[in-house]
């Protein structure tokens, strides 16, 4: 017999899991999981949908904090995020369908730790924490530490997601996410990158601070090291890019699979991180391209 | 027409539909009714050397358990009878039925099934099509010359049927050609994939059962479980609940005898409802992949003289209902073209794979794609521009076809030029932009079908007729033509329809066929009703029969608006002597005569009544990056002769145009070394989206065809499938320089091809 338990508060929700229920919020991979036959349904769930307190998108303190239950609809949507940490808003608008995105929360995808997960890499290059509670105590992990392989975290079975938090971008600076995908709504991303890119503020067009990570082509989402090295001091111009698509297919290690074969993606990870860092630099400099990038630009624009 | 210029017509099955109050086949319940699961093979090719069924009959709540021991000893199969209701010693696909269980909960049903023990000697897996025709090849079915079979089929080696159709001298006319142009093609399987996974119920009262099935053929359906169970059509009723599409996949007999024989062991009702994994692998109704190689001469002027062509066919496991399929290969490899010297062949090979049959126009897609792939790459070698190649060459009325067929007047070459020009008014194209263009061509196919037709009392009509409503139109336009007939309002008809034991035979949803047959039926129905209404309108109105008009609801003498009595009026006269009640059924329009070339393997598909034709124009845009192509506008121009329902013929268009889009860029099944199929699931079968629909603009080129459907009409169903992808694929070639010869052209074929 499987036990649903509706929590009406976080510590109540926290002391389930503590005994070792399972959090549910949209149930998008939960419960897709189970009907695909992946993985059976756990025999112990507690739905966390209900707790008005993992809801809420908090600027107060400077920065932002999402709480977990947050859907991808509501990011898609929301000014601070469209403002601030766009490659974000990029992201959760491609997922799914919208029925989707309005079940579908931040926290349930960061937990699910798929290296597909459309969040991931602005996650990744926005500087994020994840941010966990147990009844013991909360404590904050980079999300550069936190995924450890495909649905593996360092959370401890007792701990809950409840929020991600991410520091304000400095001035003069622009995110995007872009992927690849072979059709226009449910689908997963093939390839994907995001990017960070930090203009210097005296409009010389050098970049000052970059950040880019990569979708679906590692075990987890990475980030591209020596990318800063790489372009900083440089303004984004055709050879800029060039060493970007170089630089982010070197430090792919994808596998094959029925999507697509390594080579493809190896390839095509480079045109993601070129489009993503050249349209994080033009939102930089002021430039408005909707959200997403995919339905704004390219052959993926919305006409 | 554009959809703003049709008039508005309410699907009678519409609101039902879009409001959820529809009932379909997965919601039914009944009294008691237990759940069914099948134990499938899961496995291509193996000898089954133990069967324990022990531990699953002890699940409590397991009332029955069937295998091959429990069923009639019975092999069927439409031209080849090839197939038996569960696996008997050797599985041949993984999707095959080992044995049927019913349980008082699915998940009993399924803890059942978990517990059956099957241990197999596994066997050389056939999976090349190629290799499946070398000497020495592994048979999937080495007792087949036992098989009860059609007169012609071959049962030669894995070779299933094989057809060709042989005119004029190949040889000759290569020789005396200034340019020769071959090429090679292969083609994918696919599937149907409707949204509704098939769903049986069935319930025995007595000797009799009652089958309520989502199925496109409920009159097939329910001649397989006679045969299969041994029962006159008596005492089997199909019925059709509501629909969630078929696209071909649910014609055919599949499971409705397994439920039955289930039902009649347990003595209760019971429901089967694939999961979309069984919807996938399991139906012997899969688009079949095709290897195709075509060599086309030309003269330097852009003249055809002759084409060699072959294509092989992925059969799978069994035949189901694709032994003509290779006449139809033949016919599309041939083309809408004057080829005075032509030898083309087919053969459907057996494979482990799923069995092939009909999907929306059997073969005609993917052979389509291959050769108009070809008629483009040799009018590049020619230098001449493809649209001219085709008006220059394609068939026209008077002309000879590459069967020998002479047509009638037909409308190709208008299609040509109406669907390039309209492609035209959508401005420059961007230097990442191509149109490409294609033309089709499909049978109608004439078949025997039946109706009834009554007026009551209070003078409201009901059709009960043998059409199936799978997203046909029958809704719409079989009330439409009573209506018409009748001088009533297509609002004033009520259609009982897809129930075996209440109205006349009709084919089914299959083949185009629904209107083309069932309409003349439905005609001589209300005809009949028309008479008895002009002799009670005569009397009453004191007038020669001949002189009354039925319109607009009442009975008039011509000439004479004033001199009227209300339809519904003689309906209330007539229900105190006379009933009125209309049969129909009519004569089905008869096979053109072909002459001048020799059709081995015929199933009367070389030569076509009333043949539709198409062009599609398909403007593309392609990511050079990565190779992703999008779709951004089609204008499909189709002569399917009068259009009686302009709104349900547009939504064929459309809706066909979308199914091949899917199969040029995204929908495949991909096999594994195991003979397993790895992407049966929505997420990795791709279909196309809602999101991903271009701006579809059709147009209808229409010609009175008299030895055809109600008013000329021919079919509309499967032919706008047809030119889709080949019309993509030549906007792709365009662009990148080279066809890409592998149908799906996914992105990374195409980024392949530009590599």
């Amino acid at each position: 017999m499987k036990e649903l338990r509706i929590a009406t508060s976080l510590d109540e929700a926290l002391a389930l899991v503590a005994d070792g229920y399972q959090p549910v919020a949209g149930g998008t991979d939960l419960v897709v999981a189970a009907r695909g036959g992946k993985s059976e349904l756990p025999d112990h769930v507690v739905a966390i949908d209900r707790l008005t307190e993992l809801s809420e998108i908090d600027s107060s303190d400077g920065g932002l904090q999402i709480g977990a239950t947050v859907s991808h609809a509501r990011l898609m949507r929301d000014e601070s995020v469209i403002d601030g940490f766009t490659a974000l808003a990029d992201a959760a608008a491609l997922v799914g369908s919208p029925a989707t995105r309005n079940v579908g929360t931040i926290g349930g995808n960061v937990m699910n730790a798929s290296p597909a997960m459309d969040t991931g890499s602005p996650l990744m290059v926005l500087d994020s924490e994840i941010v966990l509670r147990s009844v013991g105590g909360e404590r904050r992990v980079p999300v550069s530490d936190f995924w450890t392989g495909p649905g593996q975290t360092v959370s401890q079975p007792d701990e809950l997601c409840i929020a991600v938090a991410m520091p304000d971008l400095p001035s003069e600076s622009g995110s995007a996410y872009v992927r690849l995908e072979y059709r226009r709504a449910m689908e997963i991303a093939v390839v994907g990158a995001g990017a960070v890119v930090s203009l210097n503020p005296e409009g010389d067009g050098r970049v000052v601070g970059v950040s880019l990570a990569l979708t679906a082509v590692a075990p987890t989402i990475i980030a591209v090291g020596g990318i800063a090295d790489a372009l900083i001091g440089r303004a984004i111009d055709e050879s800029a890019l060039a060493d970007v698509a170089a630089l982010a297919g070197d430090q792919a290690s994808p596998i094959s699979d029925l999507r697509a074969s390594d080579d493809y993606r190896r390839h095509t990870v480079g045109v993601m991180a070129r489009r993503a860092v050249e349209a994080a630099s033009r939102r930089a400099a002021g430039a408005s391209i909707p959200v997403p990038v995919n339905r704004s630009v390219g052959i993926g624009a919305v006409t | 027409m554009t959809i703003a210029e049709t008039p508005r017509f309410v699907r009678a099955d519409g609101p039902d539909k879009v409001t959820g109050s529809g009932r379909y086949t997965a919601d039914m319940q009944l009294a008691g009714m237990l759940a069914a699961k099948f134990k499938f093979a899961e496995i291509a090719h193996a000898r089954i050397v133990r069967l324990d069924l022990s531990a699953a009959r002890q699940i409590p709540g397991v009332l029955a358990v069937l295998t091959d021991d429990d069923v009639p000893d019975v092999r069927y199969g439409a031209g080849l009878a090839d197939r038996t209701l569960f696996a008997r010693d050797v599985v041949r696909y993984e999707g095959e039925v080992i044995a049927a269980v019913a349980a008082t909960t699915k998940e009993a049903a399924q803890a059942a099934v978990d517990a059956i023990v099957v241990e197999y000697e596994p066997l050389p897996i056939v999976d090349d099509l190629e290799m499946a025709t070398a000497d020495g090849a592994v048979l999937v079915h080495p007792e087949w010359e036992s098989y009860r079979a059609s007169p012609g089929v071959p049962r030669d080696g894995n070779v299933a049927s094989h057809s060709s159709v042989v005119r004029g001298d190949v040889d000759q006319g290569l020789r005396e050609a200034d340019i020769v142009v071959t090429s090679r093609y292969i083609a994918d399987g696919s599937h149907a994939a409707p949204i509704e996974p098939r769903a049986v119920v069935a319930q025995w009262e007595g000797d009799k059962v009652t089958i309520w099935t989502s199925t496109q053929v409920p009159f097939t359906a329910r001649d397989g479980v006679c045969q299969t169970l041994g029962l006159p059509t008596n005492r089997v009723r199909v019925i059709v609940p509501h629909m969630g599409g078929g696209f071909g996949g649910k014609c055919g007999f599949h499971y409705e005898a397994h439920i039955a024989a289930l039902a009649r062991t347990a003595r209760r009702p019971v429901k089967l409802v694939f999961t979309r994994r069984e919807e996938f692998i399991a139906p012997d109704r899969r688009r079949e992949s095709m290897i195709v190689d075509l060599t086309t001469g030309v003269k330097s002027d852009g003249t055809i003289v002759a084409r060699r062509g072959q294509a092989l066919l992925d059969n799978g496991a069994y035949t189901a209902d694709s032994s003509f399929f290779t006449q139809l290969a033949v016919m599309h490899l041939a083309g809408p073209y004057v080829i005075p010297n032509v030898d083309i062949g087919a053969e459907l090979i057996y494979t482990n794979h799923q069995p092939s049959g009909s999907v929306r126009a059997p073969t005609a897609p993917q052979a389509t794609w291959a050769r108009e792939s070809h008629t483009d790459e040799v009018a590049a070698a020619l230098g001449m521009d493809p649209v001219e190649f085709r008006l220059l060459n394609a068939v026209e009325t008077g002309k000879v076809g590459p069967s020998g067929q002479t047509y009638d007047e037909i409308g190709l070459t208008e299609c040509i030029r109406k669907a390039v020009a309209a492609s035209e008014t959508a401005g420059p194209l961007a230097d990442n932009e191509a149109v490409g263009v294609a033309i089709g061509w499909w049978p109608s196919i004439p078949s025997p079908s039946g109706a009834y037709v009554k007026l009551d009392g209070d003078g409201a009509g009901q059709i009960i007729t043998g059409a199936q409503e799978c997203g046909t139109g029958s809704v719409m336009t079989l009330r439409q033509l009573a209506a018409d007939e009748l001088g009533m309002d297509p609002e004033d008809f009520q259609i009982v329809h897809q129930d075996t034991a209440v109205a006349p035979y009709d084919t089914g949803a299959t083949g185009s066929q629904t209107l083309f047959n069932n309409g003349r039926a439905v005609i001589a129905a209300a005809g009949q009703i028309a008479e008895q209404l002009r002799e009670l309108a005569a009397d009453r109105l004191e007038a020669s029969m001949a002189d009354i008009v039925l319109s607009e609801g009442a009975a008039h003498v011509a000439g004479s608006p004033d001199r009227n009595v209300p339809i519904a009026k003689l309906a209330r006269i007539a229900s105190y002597g006379e009933l009125l009640i209309g049969h129909g059924s009519g004569t089905p329009p008869s096979a053109p005569e072909i002459s001048g070339a020799t059709c081995a393997g015929d199933a009367g598909m070389a030569a076509w009544v009333a043949p539709q034709f198409s062009c599609h124009a398909a403007r593309i845009r392609i990511d050079r990056d990565t190779g992703v192509v999008r779709v951004v506008r089609v204008d499909a121009v189709h002569d399917s002769g009068t259009i009686i329902n302009p709104i349900g013929a547009l939504g064929q268009v459309e809706g066909g145009v979308v199914m091949g889009i899917g199969q040029a860029i995204s929908e495949g099944t991909v096999y594994g070394a195991d003979g397993r199929q790895r992407n049966p699931a929505l997420l990795e079968y791709k279909l196309q989206t809602a999101a991903d629909v271009p701006e579809i603009h059709t147009q209808f080129v229409e010609i009175f065809t008299p030895d055809a459907g109600p008013r000329g009409a021919k079919g509309i169903a499967e032919a706008p499938n047809v030119p889709t992808a080949a019309a993509i694929a030549n906007a792709v070639t365009k662009l990148i320089g080279r066809p890409v010869t592998h149908l799906p052209m996914t992105p990374e074929r195409v980024w392949e091809a530009m590599r």
